[in-house]
């Protein structure tokens, strides 16, 4: 199995997980598309956006000394989009909504962003 | 005085965060991740880049942008209240030249500020003048100036030439 054809299964074992998430992308730390599940063509833009949030959410983390960045929750009134890193190699963004169970959605995510390192 | 927001923009490669890391005064926050694309760097800026620089009587504050398009949404949150602009471009890569005006005309149709275009890589061996240059982008001669982002003397030129445009 190629190795895009591994991370779109492990994304569709995620949407399986937490049927509730919108969209689910897996970027480059430089804001590339990789793999994306969910509706619409938004892969570019979210890629990219992922990848800005990751990159000012780190350094935030480094300038008040909140230690490594461990994820990004932005909160709309309908839905959250939450980024994780992938080792240091991608970045695993998700969009679900809100009223979710936020505490499920982190355990799978970070167990999924560690899949996701085995194989990126 | 108020501080003046200074937009420093152009294509990827073209020395936009070596500028600000050559100008600043004060720690400059920078947002690189490794590059995964043959852009001739390993790292690219994904968000922003920051250092402030005092010129004269001003004190500038240096908002570096992404250079690639797909972080096009930037250009325009880092445009926000931006009182000048300065576009940077390669004399040895005409090729990028379009890909730069189109950036400075994304940013200058939400920030309406003077802007002033800084020409670097000068010393590569193959290159376009900086009239070739003005001539290409439509910008009247006087507003291309040639730079070295590596040198602090000479990158701040296009800045000072900038300043003259806002605060004559």
């Amino acid at each position: 199995m190629s190795k895009k054809d591994q991370i779109d299964q492990i994304l569709n074992e995620l949407r399986t997980a937490l049927p509730e998430l919108k969209e689910i992308i897996v970027a480059t730390p430089d804001g590339l598309p990789v793999a994306h599940v969910g509706g619409g063509d938004v892969a570019t833009r979210l890629a990219a956006m992922a990848a800005t949030a990751q990159g000012l959410g780190r350094r935030i983390a480094v300038t008040t000394q909140l230690g490594n960045l461990e994820e990004i929750v932005i909160r709309g009134d309908q839905a959250y989009f939450i980024v994780y890193a992938i080792g240091d190699r991608g970045i695993l963004g998700l969009t679900t909504p809100a009223g979710s169970n936020l505490g499920l959605v982190r355990l799978e995510a970070q167990e999924y962003a560690k899949k996701l390192a085995e194989i990126i | 005085m108020e501080p003046l927001k200074i937009i420093v923009t152009g294509p990827v490669g073209v020395g936009k965060s070596t500028l600000i890391r050559t100008l600043s005064e004060t720690e400059v926050v920078d947002t690189d991740a490794k590059s995964t694309q043959e852009i001739g760097k390993p790292t690219t800026t994904v968000a922003l880049d920051h250092g402030t620089l005092r010129l004269g009587e001003h004190l500038l504050h240096l908002f570096g942008t992404p250079g690639q398009e797909r972080f096009d949404f930037m250009w325009d949150v880092l445009s926000e209240g931006a009182l000048g602009i300065l576009l940077m471009v390669r004399a040895d890569r005409p090729d990028t030249l379009s890909a730069a005006r189109r950036i400075l005309d994304f940013i200058t149709s939400r920030a309406p500020a003077p802007h002033v275009v800084g020409v670097s890589h000068l010393d590569q061996p193959e290159v376009w003048q900086p009239e070739e240059i003005a001539l290409f982008l439509n910008e009247p001669p006087e507003r291309v100036v040639a730079f070295d982002p590596r040198d602090p003397r000479d990158a701040v030129r296009p800045l000072a030439r900038l300043l003259e445009l806002i605060a004559p």
